[in-house]
């Protein structure tokens, strides 16, 4: 077991130390430079000097590269180009964001998923199934931006609900209590249309697996036993059912962290995707290779945790 | 362990429903559309101007913002030397009064007594001094250090005189102390020196303009307080308030259902729609920086070629004016506006925009759409089409007449604008590569590498003609800034008299030359002047200012006139 867990760290450090590389030559190799960003003709050629040596950019690209390293071995990101403030202090503001309507969303999606796929393989070849089945197609095909401004059209129209933020700006709080119904109300859009199309995913995958089950031997020999339907779902079918499902939530989890983008561009939530979309409008380095960090170590992060979660819900793994 | 988890999906149910309900169940803070709401005002009763844009400050250092939405708050938080009038003229603010020395390059202003920093500390001359210092000797400041180009010391012998000396007598000199905002020195001194400047993000934001800094975050807010103390423009509202919208459409509902009072920018679809909203006022005209759209035609010789960074390999025809100008009779302008712009747009004619109103030379008549007229002029100069394939020769039939036709991805109409583009010329034998490039793509194979054919991009400008004039002088190839590769002698020689007269109509018939220079040269097409279209709600504010020859809501002259309707 402890062979099989430092296997598997192992290779997310590798896949990290190799990202740490091709994320710093990545944006560099992209045509553009960061001093002559925009176009405008009070740029002179000596302010475009100034600005490169500033960003340190007039230095060779090794040693670019060195410095990299040197301040991320020391746990600094560097300070963005052009919000003269350090990269952490930008991606922890935003992440939080990011994380509150992700974690919200991710855990209401995989609620209503899980559920609605067990009714509807429960229910399969009924009017249930069919309805459950068409549905979560449609929400997972939507495009999400779509889906988001319809959403926001109908709940800012009928509902009263805030278009955009993640606070009423200049509101007065009574209590905590206050701020968070606050915070409740803006996050109310989003997180629905990030529920929903997730939901129609994870109902997809539920589904199909709970239905594979119940064709297995086991499952027979329960029937035989006399047990009734529930009981088969939630002692024989739902945990080994899990699994497809587990991977699905876990890939899903590192890439929603960029994932989000749309939403949060749709819903103005000031979240990393946002931070990721007007650094790369402004060739800023620091934040994007922070930001871009950040996201490889997230989708490691979650591809390691479905793997030690398969050897914990199913052993064979972790001898094979 | 199963009844463990029975009890969390029981749970976690339970508090989405709660969600659902409370979120739903809570009072709206707006009203919605079509319904008379009053003012909006936070629970302590401050009378709050919402505004909702599209982008957000990207620092609130003044040395090196770049972004519109910076130099908004900047203008507003801030005070000036001068200030920019809707007509276009200038009028003294910080100052009281100025003298100039008969050669012109002495200038002595007399700075305004009694006025004060947001944290209670005295303006004096010493401050304004200081931060023109600090403009000139920061070169890494983006665009604050061009306007001290001229400037060879600024001095304050005593509390309210500044001395300003130039290099030499310029016409401009107001509009270069435009966006010279006047800082503290005495948060700013410990900040003077190397990257300390630019590395300073001003957080407290110490003016002392009309608007104080209450909160601001990135990506999402700008909350201001009015400064009720200003000698000269305090604000009526009690607070004001700019939302980041991360689209376009969200921007439009929150002011149809009243999240917000005003809008800065919207689609050109959304017009219609808000044109029938009760209670929303649509108003459209030149904005106080012009936007020109620009046909870009590289037309540089190959003896101008930039040594270091250029790859000059623009089609040689285009180095005709004759194939030029058959591309301009062959540009149905009032087509593109309708269709690309709406209608939201002027027709154009060069780079000095009609928003530039002083500077703009309409004496020019532009060239009339003629396809006949452009495929004669094809004809005359021996560019036929000698393979039957409809694409015109080379006179020496060396090559077809084939253009790469490239725009930047974050001009929404361009597409719209090359495919007429695309089918006119083709009636006059000429086809058309369309691309669409990133932005920063596209500036690396514009300037100064001219890699490309023809390009469709823009610009927005200042209100003095130099900017727009100052891009096609022939020593701006090397640098980046000229982006066609026009080089005539007899334009620089224009645009360095024209740079020091400082008769103001002398300068203006030297500029009129310019503008009829390169317009009979046919160094641009211009299809349009950009209109700004803007939208506010009629219930809650009243005092706009609409009827100004620039339309600008997110002016200090407007935003410190509005008032609550009663």
């Amino acid at each position: 077991m402890n062979q099989y867990i430092l296997r598997k760290l192992g290779w997310a450090l590798l896949t990290v130390a190799f990202v740490v590389v091709l994320n710093f030559f990545l944006f560099r190799i992209l045509p553009g430079d960061p001093a002559r960003a925009v176009k405008d003709p009070r740029l002179t050629q000596q302010s475009i000097e100034a600005l490169q040596r500033r960003f340190g950019l007039d230095r060779p690209l090794h040693v670019q590269f060195f410095f990299y390293v040197g301040n991320l071995l020391r746990g600094e990101l560097g300070t963005s180009f052009h919000q003269q403030r350090p990269v952490t202090t930008i991606l922890a503001e935003s992440l939080m964001n990011t994380l509150l309507l992700i974690g919200a969303g991710t855990v209401f999606s995989i609620l209503i998923g899980i559920a609605l796929g067990v009714l509807a393989a429960w229910k399969s070849q009924t009017v249930v199934d069919y309805g459950i089945l068409i549905g979560s197609l449609v929400a997972w095909a939507a495009p999400t931006f779509w889906f988001g401004i319809i959403l926001l059209f109908w709940g800012s129209s009928h509902l009263g609900l805030p278009i955009g933020g993640k606070l009423t700006i200049g509101a007065n709080y009574a209590g905590w209590w206050e701020r968070w119904l606050d915070i409740g109300r803006h996050m109310f859009l989003p997180t629905l249309t990030y529920t929903i199309i997730y939901a129609g995913q994870y109902t997809l995958f539920m589904r199909s697996a709970v239905l594979e089950i119940f064709s297995e031997d086991y499952i027979l020999t329960a029937k035989a036993k006399g047990l009734r339907s529930m009981q088969i779902v939630r002692d024989h079918a739902l945990r080994n059912a899990m699994l497809p499902t587990v991977t699905v939530v876990a890939l899903n989890l590192g890439f929603t962290v960029a994932g989000a983008i749309e939403i949060e561009t749709v819903f103005s939530w000031p979240g990393l995707g946002q931070a990721i979309i007007d650094a790369v409008d402004r060739q800023d380095y620091p934040v994007l290779q922070g930001a871009f960090l950040l996201l490889a170590i997230s989708v490691i992060c979650a591809n390691l945790i479905a793997d030690l979660l398969y050897s914990y819900l199913d052993p064979r793994v972790r001898v094979g | 362990m199963k009844s463990n988890v029975r009890r969390w999906f029981a749970t976690l149910s339970g508090l989405l429903v709660v969600w659902i309900l409370a979120a739903c169940a809570s009072t709206p803070t707006t009203a919605p559309a079509g319904e008379p709401a009053a003012t909006e005002t936070t629970t302590n009763g401050a009378v709050t101007l919402r505004v909702g844009w599209p982008g957000s400050p990207d620092t609130l250092n003044p040395g090196t913002g770049v972004l519109t939405e910076a130099y908004t708050v900047y203008n507003l938080v801030y005070d000036t030397l001068y200030r920019l009038q809707f007509d276009g003229t200038f009028s003294l603010d910080a100052a009281e009064s100025v003298e100039t020395s008969a050669d012109g390059k002495t200038w002595t202003f007399k700075i305004r007594q009694g006025m004060q920093f947001h944290d209670g500390q005295p303006l004096t001359a010493k401050d304004v001094a200081f931060s023109l210092n600090l403009y000139k000797t920061h070169e890494d400041f983006p665009f604050l250090n061009f306007y001290t180009v001229y400037f060879e010391s600024i001095e304050a012998p005593d509390d309210n005189t500044v001395v300003l000396t130039l290099t030499e007598a310029i016409p401009s000199l107001e509009s270069q102390l435009l966006a010279l905002y006047i800082l503290p020195e005495h948060i700013w001194s410990y900040y003077a020196e190397g990257n300390a400047t630019t590395e300073f993000e001003n957080a407290e934001m110490i003016g002392s303009g009309p608007f104080i800094l209450k909160e601001y975050e990135q990506n999402a807010f700008v909350h201001l307080v009015a400064n009720k103390e200003h000698t000269r423009t305090p604000p009526k509202i009690d607070e004001l308030i700019f939302q980041t919208f991360g689209n376009e459409d969200a921007l439009v509902q929150a002011l149809v259902t009243g999240q917000v009072d005003m809008i800065t920018e919207m689609p050109n679809t959304a017009v219609p729609v808000l044109r029938r909203t009760d209670n929303v006022e649509v108003v459209s005209g030149p904005p106080l920086s012009p936007s020109v759209r620009d046909i870009i035609i590289n037309q540089l010789a190959p003896e101008n070629c930039p040594p270091d960074d250029g790859k000059c390999t623009g089609h040689p025809a285009l180095l005709d004016r004759n194939v030029r100008l058959a591309l301009a009779h062959a540009t149905d302008k009032q087509n593109i506006i309708d269709v690309a712009m709406l209608g939201l747009a002027q027709s154009g004619l060069t780079l000095v925009a009609s928003g530039q109103a002083y500077w703009y030379n309409d004496t020019l008549q532009d060239y009339a759409f003629d396809i006949a007229q452009a495929n004669q002029i094809l004809d005359d100069a021996g560019y036929l089409d000698r393979d039957g394939d409809g694409i015109r020769e080379m006179p020496d039939g060396s090559r077809p007449l084939l253009f790469r036709l490239q725009w930047p991805t974050d001009i929404p109409e361009a597409p719209r604008i090359a495919e007429i583009l695309g089918q006119t010329w083709a009636q006059i034998g000429v086809k058309t590569e369309p691309q669409a490039q990133d932005p920063d793509a596209l500036t690396a194979v514009c300037c100064p590498a001219f890699d490309f054919d023809i390009l469709i991009w823009g610009w927005s400008w200042g209100p003095d003609p130099n900017d727009p004039l100052g891009v096609m002088r022939t020593d701006q190839i090397p640098t980046g800034s000229s982006e066609t590769g026009y080089a005539s002698s007899e334009f620089d020689a224009l645009y360095d008299q024209q740079a020091i007269e400082l008769d103001r109509a002398k300068r203006r018939d030297l500029v009129f030359q310019m503008q009829e220079l390169v317009f009979t040269d046919v160094v641009y097409i211009i299809p349009y002047y950009q209109d700004l279209v803007q939208a506010y709600r009629t219930d809650r504010f009243t005092g706009w200012i609409t009827d100004a020859p620039t339309l600008a809501l997110e002016d200090p002259s407007v935003l410190t006139t509005v008032e609550p309707v009663r």
